[in-house]
């Protein structure tokens, strides 16, 4: 009896020794010394979100590029997609986080290349059949696999605790090597994570885990299946119980929050009841950051509550419509969960009740792309996933997870990529920046902003060297305001200093905007989008408090443009003018390019398309700071 | 009688001769070998092993004896169906068979190109081969004083800064996000801050003198490099690790690549498109 389970073990063990010993290898990396400056001055873009081969639904739709594919095309290398065309950025990214996803990571891949004896679960049999059976039964065995995950009706066979965990195992430890190999300080960090593919029903949950750590640390832990919960605690627990066993370091950002039909920004604790302190301090110190916009959507703000901001609902097309998989619609009143303006508000309210901001985050855009590749950039773009690589048929191909139908191609964004503002490119630099928020999002173009606030800055300050005297004197995105001090001059507001300048290949701006929530004596939560500074300000005076349209040089035919409207760099000092020292606030600035063609437009020209007339072919692209806070005393 | 004498027998027997013909003639159309391992289907040691193992990864515990022949007829069943579906051809044809079997030679191919480790003096050719990948950015020390966008005016308002500046007296740089001194820059940060224009304007420039305006991908600029270094040859072991991982990598593309060709050269592919 006893000899047979030990047989049954070593078989099931075979292919994980297989692979396992090569890892052992590959752990040794010498340790550069990095030189950090004495404050943030230059700007890192990364993506902190990208699935590669080893997330189930990735493969399934046909991404065979791994870990080390996924590695080498942020650091700039040409790398052939999964359907076989030549990718390369541009321009490398300094940082990379692959997010496979911890729910089945790597099990579709290993399923794959099982052998077909050793499955007996028949519905695994009917996917294994289905993924070697072309593009086509690939993409059904995917929408089924993740309709069974979202619905909690994934075979026993898959979950088997045994038998996934040393699957599990050897493929998180080769992972963890080939991340380890790519990791060069000062030149290219790569991160370890993962993504915590948290849903309730349909509804959105899902975050990226990001260590601080090595591999030495990081793979004392396996990644923290989601199978079965619903509310995030089980993963804050995790993280506590991996820092306190380890002395490391790790930080979980929420995405998609615009699919969690209003459940990912909740007034309440996850049961309904009133939020704690405790609940939301917990909250607060896991999490960070929120990713703000990214392929499936941007969450910044949506036009139902922000009825006078004219430039809300970016990138809300189609994906409005309801949660992740479509099987429960979005009422209007659902949004108001859903969108980080009002999540920010939300917090100021919670705060004013408990005392404690549990939505006290910084913000991020990240691709979320599911071909290993992180492009962003509207004429470069490679799609959600290797189905919508670049084709004739992408923009306006059905995009739905299981039976459930509203979306298409074109409502993906060529979207977005994360800026930290770090004292040198490495894990512990860009990590600590992520922690104190000092971060910026961007629907792709890499434009430079700086944003700090204080008590006393004033137009003068930009003479001389601004950047220290925010440092010195003030806050930097992500931070709070000081209590503001009595003997200070100045009017009592407190003022900011706001610098934007072009991507130096990309378009220029139109105008740089502070969005400003606070909550009033009454207990009302409240907001306003100030134009600050903007280009050609003589010819663009407010009408009834809004600045004019910048224009458009937009070429939808040739997908082109011209910087000849907009200018490349936007800097001022502004002071709030509706400053009340008894409401509390926050100010986060929002950077709007010229139109520019959207990726859609690059299709259209590439592929000679006739599109519906309804599909929109140019955009506002734009980045969106972390907020800084401002508390009554 | 003897087993010989009975083999003898045997053979003079016109239905024995009959089967051989046949058996030879099913052998001649059928194109392959009348192996006797074929027709015999082996439950050992090993199989039931295999067999017990899958059903304890599915049901957490040991089949029952009854469980564990159903099993074992089942596993025949298999071998038997598989076998006279292979001398059908049902495997002609069949999709799933089809890139099972190439999914299965493709990681064969590449087996060892994944688990080899390079030598040192194989890295030391791939760094020679191309040295320039692997040497360090030259580095640059500078300062630049921003004028804002491209435009005439700010062009012909450079000149006269430009004068200022080399008089020894300030000039206000309009107020950007950029830094006003950058030291030991690599090639790659300053293309990151200002595009790849004004790099490559930058190794054009004399030292220690104010210079411009020079165009960047944001706007203008004028500029004095304080020094510059070129980059040092590189050695395998400051770069071993990039370089390791790009010897790998290649490793891999080749070994699929070569193994691929070498199989194709065993064929004649003749494509007939539509007309």
């Amino acid at each position: 009896m006893r000899k047979a389970i030990v047989l049954a073990a070593l078989l099931l063990g075979a292919t994980v020794l297989m692979t396992g010993c090569k890892l052992v290898k590959q752990t040794v990396i010498g340790v550069t010394e990095i030189d950090n400056t004495p404050y943030p001055q230059r700007v890192y873009w990364g993506d902190t979100h990208l699935h590669t081969s080893n997330s189930p639904d990735a493969f399934g739709f046909g991404n065979r590029l791994d870990s080390e594919a996924a590695l080498r095309f942020a650091r700039g290398e040409e790398v052939t997609s999964s359907t076989g065309i030549k990718a390369q950025l541009k321009r490398p990214l300094d940082f990379l986080v692959i997010t496979d996803h911890s729910d089945g990571f790597g099990s579709v891949k290993d399923l794959y290349n099982a052998p077909r004896m050793m499955i007996s679960d028949p519905q695994l049999l009917r996917w294994y059949d289905l993924l070697h059976a072309g593009p086509k039964g690939s993409m059904q065995a995917t929408r089924e696999v993740i309709d069974a995950k979202t619905h909690n009706t994934l075979p026993k066979a898959l979950l088997n605790p045994v038998g996934a965990e040393k699957r599990l195992r050897s493929n998180w430890m080769a992972h963890i090597g080939t991340v380890e190999r790519y990791n060069e300080p000062g030149t290219f960090t790569a991160f370890l994570g993962f993504e915590y593919t948290l849903m309730n029903g349909g509804n959105n949950l899902h975050r990226n885990v990001i260590f601080r750590d090595s591999g030495n640390q990081v793979s004392t832990i396996l990644p923290l299946a989601s199978f079965g919960t619903i509310v995030p605690d089980g993963l804050w627990d995790f993280m506590d119980a991996y820092e306190a066993k380890t002395g490391g370091k790790v930080l979980a950002i929420p995405h998609n929050s615009n699919l969690s039909n209003g459940e990912m920004f909740m007034f309440t604790d996850p049961s309904g009841g009133p939020m704690s302190a405790e609940y939301a301090r917990r909250r607060a110190a896991h999490e960070p950051l929120v990713e703000i916009t990214q392929i499936k959507g941007d969450s910044e703000a949506h036009p139902f509550m922000s009825p006078n901001d004219e430039f809300a609902g970016y990138g809300a097309a189609g994906w409005e419509l309801g949660n992740l998989d479509l099987s429960a619609k979005a009422s209007s009143e659902m949004q108001a969960g859903s969108y980080v303006r009002e999540a920010l508000k939300r917090g100021l309210l919670i705060e004013q009740r408990t005392g404690v901001n549990p939505y006290r985050f910084g913000v991020i855009g990240s691709t979320d792309a599911h071909t290993s590749l992180a492009t962003a950039d509207e004429d470069n773009y490679f799609g959600k996933h290797p189905g919508v690589e670049p084709s004739a048929t992408r923009a306006t191909a059905p995009q739905n997870l299981g039976s459930n139908t509203g979306r298409f191609g074109w409502n993906y964004l060529a979207s977005g990529y994360a800026a930290v503002w770090a004292t040198s490119n490495s894990r512990a630099a860009i990590f600590d920046a992520m922690l104190r928020r000092e971060t910026y999002g961007t629907t792709g173009p890499r434009m430079t902003v700086r944003f700090f606030g204080g008590w006393n800055f004033k137009g003068d300050d930009l003479k001389s060297d601004w950047v220290k005297a925010g440092y010195q004197r003030g806050v930097p995105m992500g931070g709070t305001l000081a209590p503001h001090p009595p003997s200070t001059p100045g009017s009592g507001a407190p003022s900011f200093i706001v610098s934007a300048l072009k991507d130096p290949i990309g378009a220029n701006l139109d105008r740089v905007q502070v969005v400003k929530g606070w909550v009033d004596k009454a207990g009302q939560a409240h907001e306003q989008v100030f134009d600050v500074v903007w280009s050609a300000m003589d010819q663009r005076q407010p009408v009834s408090g809004k600045v004019p349209a910048v224009g458009d040089t937009v070429d939808v035919a040739k997908a082109t443009y011209a910087n000849t409207i907009g200018a490349p760099d936007l800097t001022t000092v502004w002071t709030d003018p509706e400053f009340d020292p008894a409401m509390r606030a926050f100010y986060y600035v929002r950077v709007l390019e010229i139109p520019t063609p959207s990726w859609v437009a690059y299709d259209m020209l590439r592929y000679h398309l006739q599109l519906d007339p309804a599909i929109p072919l140019k955009q506002q692209e734009r980045g969106y700071t972390s907020a800084i806070w401002y508390n009554p005393v | 009688m003897v087993w010989r004498a009975k083999a003898r027998a045997l053979l003079s027997e016109p239905l024995v001769h009959f089967l051989i013909a046949g058996a030879a003639v099913f052998w001649l159309l059928s194109g392959r070998a009348p192996d006797l391992g074929e027709r015999r289907i082996v439950v050992d040691k090993a199989v039931v092993g295999a067999i017990v193992g899958r059903f304890y990864g599915s049901f957490r515990r040991l089949p029952t004896p009854d469980e564990t022949d159903g099993m074992i007829r089942d596993h025949v069943a298999d071998q038997v169906y598989y076998r006279e579906a292979l001398r059908l051809g049902l495997d002609q044809g069949d999709e799933v068979v089809v890139r099972r079997m190439r999914r299965k030679l493709e990681s064969l191919t590449v087996a060892d190109a994944e688990t080899a480790e390079p030598s040192d003096a194989q890295l030391q050719a791939l760094i020679d081969r191309d040295p320039a990948r692997y040497s360090d950015d030259p580095r640059t020390s500078f300062e630049q004083i921003y004028l804002g966008a491209d435009t005439p005016k700010n062009r012909a308002a450079a000149n006269a800064q430009l004068t200022e500046l080399r008089a020894g007296r300030p000039v206000a740089a309009q107020p950007a996000p950029l830094p006003a001194r950058l030291d030991r820059a690599s090639a790659g940060e300053i293309s990151g801050m200002f595009g790849d224009e004004f790099t490559l304007t930058l190794r054009t420039l004399t030292l220690a003198q104010w210079q411009g305006p020079v165009a960047s991908g944001v706007g203008l600029h004028l500029v004095r490099i304080d020094s510059r270094a070129a980059p040092a040859e590189p050695s395998l072991a400051a770069v071993r690790q990039r370089v390791s991982n790009d010897w790998r990598a290649a490793a891999i593309v080749r070994a699929q690549a070569d193994g691929y060709a070498r199989m194709l050269r065993g064929y004649d592919v003749v494509i007939a498109l539509p007309k």
